[in-house]
């Protein structure tokens, strides 16, 4: 399965993608990292991937907006939201605008771990 | 308008505990929380992230810490980047996720800006900070850091 990376930190894109070398994701392949909604949706049309994990807060197109247009060009994509924004109508947003999952940060290497072995199954 | 209380303050004392726990797996100590005000000099030290509040509050939320903290914390979460700009992503992350953090107390209509972020001290401060912010200092390991919040409701 193919995986994009969207956060507009760099760390965090780094951590995500160290995360992938778990022995319990094999099957998964980082096909681009974006750094915002707008690289994001060039990249999703470059790479076409099955799995997305998503940032909210971004400059530029933000994640809700972003997981809504990859939505509607693919409605099979999975998209795990990964965002400190906590409350729970924004968690109900993202659901209703296409995310498939939400993981909150700070988040533990595991929590990634079995946030995506979910999404996976 | 009306100051968020020092019982909201623990909001921020959490999700600052909670950070630190998760992402290296060592709490961090609250040396001492308390409302700053007149002339006291606030807090600023090598990298600060700005986080720039909107919708139904005002004001600011920032995280300051020294760059021995950030070294660290960057090889607590296996970044071997030690840069500046990856200083600066890292305090600009962390004022994300406390500001982000603390939407499940305040809601959705706390709105929350991307951050910005700055080596040493800078103006910006000056005019985004008011004259009564909590100060929340922090020591993890033995390094220091700071949160400051200036929140108010509309």
């Amino acid at each position: 399965m193919k995986l994009l990376i969207v956060d507009d930190s760099s760390i965090i894109r780094s951590r995500i993608a160290r995360i992938m070398s778990d022995p319990r994701l094999p099957s998964l392949m980082i096909v681009g990292m974006a750094k915002n909604g707008a690289e994001a949706m060039e990249l999703f049309s470059q790479t076409q991937p099955d799995l997305v994990t998503m940032d909210l807060t971004m400059p530029e197109m933000d994640g809700v907006e972003c997981t809504e247009s990859l939505s509607k060009l693919n409605g099979d994509v999975g998209i795990l939201v990964v965002s400190a924004l906590s409350d729970k109508a924004t968690a109900i947003k993202a659901l209703k605008k296409g995310a498939k999952g939400f993981l909150y940060k700070p988040f533990t290497d595991e929590q990634l771990v079995n946030a995506l072995l979910e999404m996976m199954s | 308008m009306a100051d968020i209380t020092e019982q909201e303050i623990r909001v921020f004392v959490d999700a600052v505990n909670r950070y630190f726990e998760q992402i290296t797996g060592e709490k961090a100590r609250i040396r001492g929380s308390f409302l700053a005000e007149g002339e006291t000099q606030l807090p600023i030290y090598d990298f600060t992230g700005l986080i720039s509040l909107s919708g139904q509050y005002r004001g600011c939320i920032y995280f300051s810490a020294t760059r021995i903290l950030l070294m660290r914390l960057l090889l607590a979460m296996q970044e071997p980047r030690q840069t500046d700009a990856h200083m600066l992503d890292a305090v600009g992350e962390i004022a994300n996720t406390l500001a982000g953090n603390a939407r499940e107390y305040f809601g959705e209509t706390m709105d929350i800006s991307v951050p910005t972020t700055f080596h040493g001290f800078s103006d910006l401060l000056k005019s985004a900070v008011r004259k009564r912010p909590y100060v929340i200092m922090i020591k993890w390991k033995q390094y220091e850091a700071a949160v400051i919040v200036d929140v108010v409701r509309k």
